[in-house]
């Protein structure tokens, strides 16, 4: 698979508010720390991690919404400059969004159709006379039907209305689709839906997808490689099925081990208490129970081979399949 | 301890009558952990309210029905009665605590006042804590909730804290009571995973009490985890109910199968989710018939003209599909 989307050591910081006289005075709070990964060509990419570690910043970042501190981000091989008007509209050419909140992410004073056409009118590309055929194709493809073009978002299910952000995402082809959590807000039927017409979508449309949940049921079941943040730091990245077997970041494992299925019984108990970066080094050494020394310096990544990567010095030893006890504390400190 | 009986409740507006509950019955014994599962719109928040009294009246209209508590009709209860059930007899966890939180006052005023409530109802003077014991007693709660400084949160304001935490601040008001019964209402929604399992564990310690815990959810692995029983809830009626490893491993109604086939499962390559065809049922307009028969791939004519009661098939085991065959007692 040729690489569509190439991240570099992307890097984005927010300025702290906090300003003593006529200066900003506070640090500066990472939202993305020297993030690198790469989507390839008709390929789900999920991107997991718990709340505040970055995945929407990331989203955002490859739709121009926010620039990045450092680092690059080439998209089909070209290298973009988010000072130039006319890579961000390139970008936004070929990327697609859909935001998690059905309700907010729809113009309320606009009928279905009119949120359709507005991105077709945007992409500039497309002659007027094709619009309507556009339409129809694509929310044929969403299973959006014809009576509820002239409706408006307030009177849509949320399960419709995601739809329809949907095909106002596609209905100009993209090559790739970023969804940041778009099933949350859903009931489990609805989720089923939107999940089966998401894959429906990537078969018709030769397109790439960056899925963002933090539902591992959820990104288990759609995407073919897995991203893990932990405080806008990457810490795995592998084939999905590789990382769900044999997780080998602690926090990966954790984060596996707690996730609730119908089949598996019993709850695991946490054995952490609220998750805390550490401000240098492996972020996750805090609450890590096995870390040491060294961990102070920011792990470098190691390749096992198969795309699968990890940043964690213990990497080897705290190797164990899922289902195994969790580990005790402190076993493998150096 | 709780029986729910018959309960069917409108909401009356200027454009007619909308009803939202109907016919609902319901029993949790004491130590129980009964879970009230459906999609949105299906009722469940609206039961959880009417058990508590707490329903405006109007739009709310309680047509027939009754809540019997511990002997007595919570229904036919005057305000001043009522009061003295709320916080130690029933309380609820509500789904979104910036409602429930007072937002002038610290954490720490809050759930002092919540020990109050209960110290003062047990009538044993004799555990007179000082001030010191009861902030021992928070933080050791809040830590149990996995938050990290508790003694850092107890200082803030509702709205410094994060959505997460929040939550956690109104559970642990809800469990300092010690009520006897507890109402969730979708408790642990945007939690992340280990938070989620540590207040799921907490829940289910807390019945070895004889706390009884009713759970609302959508969240059919939760409902897996933590409920002995669950009530499977559609268009403000119980499609099917029983013990929750037989309705969700062989489940009678097909609402429920499909309820269960929507999550997912498996990994990139497994096959489609199985699809509830169709929207969800709008209540100011449903179909006749069973409820469910526009989106059921089973349907038949007396599934479109009547609607099945819940009755009982075997052994506390209901359900109200007229598919079910009741001397074979399964589908068919």
């Amino acid at each position: 698979m040729a690489d569509l989307v190439e991240i570099k050591n992307l890097t984005v910081a927010f300025r702290s508010k906090r300003r003593e006289g006529f200066f900003r005075s506070g640090p500066s709070l990472k939202a993305l720390d020297d993030v690198s990964f790469t989507i390839g060509e008709n390929e789900t990419f999920g991107l997991t991690g718990e709340t505040g570690s970055g995945k929407s910043t990331l989203a955002k970042v490859l739709v121009a919404l926010y620039r990045p501190t450092s680092g690059t981000v080439s998209f089909l091989g070209r290298k973009i400059d988010y000072r130039n008007k006319k890579d961000i509209a390139f970008l936004r050419q070929n990327v697609g969004i859909v935001f998690q909140d059905p309700v907010r992410s729809l113009n309320p004073s606009l009928t279905v159709k009119e949120i359709i056409t507005e991105a077709l009118i945007a992409a500039k590309s497309i002659p007027k006379k094709d619009y309507d055929d556009r339409i129809n194709f694509i929310t044929k493809l969403v299973g959006v039907t014809k009576d509820l073009l002239p409706r408006r978002p307030r009177e849509l299910s949320g399960g419709q209305r995601q739809r329809i952000s949907l095909a106002r995402a596609l209905v100009v082809p993209k090559r790739l689709l970023v969804l940041d959590e778009p099933t949350s807000a859903l009931d489990v039927s609805i989720q089923a839906q939107v999940l089966n017409t998401l894959k429906k979508l990537k078969s018709e449309l030769n397109m790439s997808c960056l899925f963002i949940t933090h539902d591992i049921n959820v990104i288990k079941y759609v995407s073919h490689r897995l991203g893990v943040l932990f405080y806008g730091r990457l810490v795995e990245v592998g084939d999905t099925r590789t990382v769900d077997t044999d997780p080998k970041h602690p926090y990966t494992q954790s984060l596996i081990s707690h996730v609730l299925t119908l089949k598996k019984a019993g709850l695991q108990e946490a054995v952490v208490s609220e998750h805390r970066p550490a401000p240098s080094g492996c972020r996750y050494r805090i609450v890590c129970p096995s870390a040491f020394e060294k961990c102070a310096d920011v792990p470098d990544w190691v390749d096992l081979g198969g795309g699968h990567l990890v940043s964690c010095y213990l990497y080897d030893r705290l190797s164990r399949k899922k289902d195994q006890a969790p580990l005790p504390a402190a076993a493998t400190g150096g | 301890m709780l029986e729910i009986k018959d309960l069917t409740i409108d909401f009356v507006s200027v454009d007619g009558r909308v009803r939202i509950l109907n016919d609902v019955s319901l029993t949790a014994k004491k130590g129980e952990v009964v879970g009230i599962v459906g999609e949105s719109g299906s009722g469940k928040t609206t039961l959880g309210l009417a058990i508590l009294g707490l329903l405006d009246s109007p739009p709310a209209d309680v047509v027939s029905g009754s809540v019997v508590f511990e002997g007595r009709d919570l229904l036919k209860l005057k305000p001043d009665e009522m009061e003295q059930v709320h916080g130690t007899g029933i309380n609820m966890v509500f789904q979104e605590p910036l409602d429930s939180l007072n937002p002038v006052y610290t954490v720490e005023t809050q759930i002092a006042e919540a020990l109050k409530v209960q110290r003062k109802r047990q009538n044993s003077p004799d555990v007179q804590e000082t001030e010191g014991e009861t902030r021992n007693l928070i933080t050791d709660l809040l830590r149990n909730l996995c938050i990290d400084k508790p003694e850092e949160v107890l200082e803030r304001y509702p709205h410094e804290l994060s959505g997460g935490m929040r939550q956690r601040v109104a559970i642990s008001i809800s469990i300092i009571e010690k009520p006897r019964l507890m109402i969730s209402d979708e408790p642990t929604t945007g939690l992340d995973a280990y938070v989620q399992n540590r207040i799921l564990g907490m829940f289910s310690a807390q019945r070895k009490t004889g706390e009884t815990l009713l759970y609302i959810t959508h969240d059919l692995t939760i409902a897996s985890q933590i409920c002995d029983r669950i009530y499977i809830m559609y268009a403000g009626r119980v499609m099917e109910a029983g013990g929750t490893r037989t309705v969700l491993q062989a489940s009678l109604h097909p609402y429920t199968s499909t309820l269960v086939a929507s999550v997912p499962q498996g990994f990139d390559d497994a096959p489609p989710l199985a699809v509830q065809l169709g929207e969800p049922p709008d209540l100011r307009n449903l179909p006749t018939g069973c409820k469910f028969n526009p989106r059921c791939a089973y349907a038949k004519d007396i599934c479109r003209e009547t609607e099945p009661k819940l009755e009982e098939i075997h052994g506390g085991r209901y359900t109200a599909c007229w598919r079910v065959d009741k001397e074979l007692g399964r589908f068919s």
